[in-house]
Order: C-alpha cells, then structure tokens, then sequence
C-alpha cells in the first residue's frame, strides 16, 4: 500500500496510448458507417441456398403479403415508389437496393417495384433472401 | 517575432477540448453504425428478348409460373412439381448449353416460388443467366 499512497505528488497519466486508440476506433467507425434506410416491416424471407452477400447495401424496400410496400418506415403507394427511390438513391448513389419481398408477395407487385428501382437508376438490385437451415 | 522565437520551453497544447470532440464523435459513431448484412439474389434485367431463335443449341430454357404457383417446363409445356425443376434445367440445360433460363412469372404466382426456381436454376449452373420476365395468362 506504500506505493500508491503518494498518488497526488505528480502522477500524470500518459495518454498517448488511449489517444490511438480512440482515434483508430473513430476512423473505423467513421468508415463503416452506413447510413441504411430501413423498410420498417417484418417480412418471411424466400429460401436460397445461392444466394450471396450483398455489400453496401443502402435502402431497403419492403413487400408484404398483403401487398404493401414500405420504404424507409413509410407506407409507399406503388406509383411513387420511383420518386421516393430517386430521391434516395441521390443521397447515395453507389449502394444497393434491396427488395425484401415476402415469400406469399405476388410475383407482379415485386417485378413492378423492381422496374421502379432500375427506373429509378439503381446501382443494383437485389431481391433478400435467406440461407435454408 | 520576437514572442515567437523560443517554442522550445514549455509548449504544452491543452488537449482536453479536442479529446471532448472526439469522445462524442466516437460516441455517436457507435451509435449509429448499423452492420446490415443483406443475403440477396441479383435479378437480371430480362433481355431484350429476341424471340428463341432456331439455332438448337441457342434455345432458351422457359420455365412458367401460372397464377396458382403451378410450375411449367415451356418448352416441354409440361407440369412439374417445385422440386423437379431443377433436374429438368439440369437436362434442358445439357441440351442447350448456351441457352439462358427465363423465368415467366404470372402477376399473382408467389414471389417465393420464383425465387426458389432462380435458385434451384443457379445451382445447376453458378453462371447461369437467369430472367425473370412476366406474362398475361
């Protein structure tokens, strides 16, 4: 206990180290950060054991069963599904959209959103699935 | 510049601000980082489709879906169970190696039984061309 007791005469704590730390966790961070809009809804992904990865992925447009779409946790009417990706697609350009489509959607409803998305001059395109278990 | 010619004395830069600034960025760094990791099946636009032509080995292999999820081999105009699709792709696709897959997809069929016949279509064949086109029944 000897050691510690002559703690206030000039004990500096070297920050340096914490310093770089701190600073390498914000970079990274910095650097991960993607700003994903969100569908907003639950929906049973279709199965697909070929399906990959989808990196950068920026919006997210959901489909559900009973047919409604969502984008960014609003409610979209199918008409404006291009305008509302547009505006999305200006703030980052470069991601991809993905079209989480339920597995009971109808086939029509998601082809049209897809139509939409490319009208809407996505960089990609992807429809959500999940790995069978 | 005089006051400026002795830097060497004691110079210390107070570092408390910038480190308050780079805690809270740190901070609302984590806070918002969100790591979505999207699985996801590419679909391609469909081509602008000439129809198949007669070249034999060129022909495409066109695989219908009918609003009540019945599954067609078109080119055979045969039905099919969901889980023999993918050996018929198997055979039509040994057939005509350069034929690509399209999918015809009725409005009201189910978007998971055209994902399953995408899927079950790149398993046969990674590189696979794979469409999805719709039709009016």
């Amino acid at each position: 206990m000897r050691d510690h007791a002559q703690q206030d005469e000039d004990a500096e704590i070297n920050m340096t180290p914490m310093l770089d730390i701190v600073f390498i966790m914000l970079i990274f961070f910095i650097v991960t950060a993607a700003f994903v809009k969100e569908a907003g809804i639950q929906i049973t992904k279709p199965e697909a054991a070929m399906s990959i990865q989808k990196p950068r992925t920026s919006i997210i447009i959901g489909i559900s069963d009973a047919g409604e779409i969502w984008i960014n946790h609003k409610k979209v009417d199918l008409k404006s599904v291009r305008p509302v990706l547009e505006r999305l697609i200006a703030e980052n350009p470069r991601g991809t959209v993905i079209i989480q489509a339920d597995k009971d959607a109808k086939a029509g409803l998601t082809l049209d959103v897809l139509d939409a998305a490319r009208a809407a001059k996505a960089a990609e395109v992807a429809i959500s699935t999940r790995k069978p278990s | 510049m005089r006051k400026f010619a002795k830097p060497e004395e004691e110079a210390e830069i107070n570092m408390t601000p910038m480190l308050d600034i780079v805690f809270i960025m740190l901070i609302f760094f984590i806070v918002t980082a969100s790591f979505v990791k999207e699985q996801g099946l590419d679909i391609q636009q469909p081509p602008d489709a000439p129809p198949p032509p007669p070249d034999e080995k060129k022909q495409n292999i066109v695989i219908r879906v009918d609003n009540n999820n019945q599954v067609w081999i078109w080119n055979d105009r045969r039905r099919v169970d969901i889980r023999q699709v993918r050996p018929n792709i198997e055979r039509l696709h040994a057939a005509f190696p350069e034929g690509v897959v399209v999918i015809q997809a009725a409005p009201d069929a189910k978007t998971g039984v055209i994902v399953q016949i995408y899927d079950q279509a790149l398993a046969v064949d990674k590189k696979m061309g794979v469409s999805v086109t719709r039709y009016e029944p």
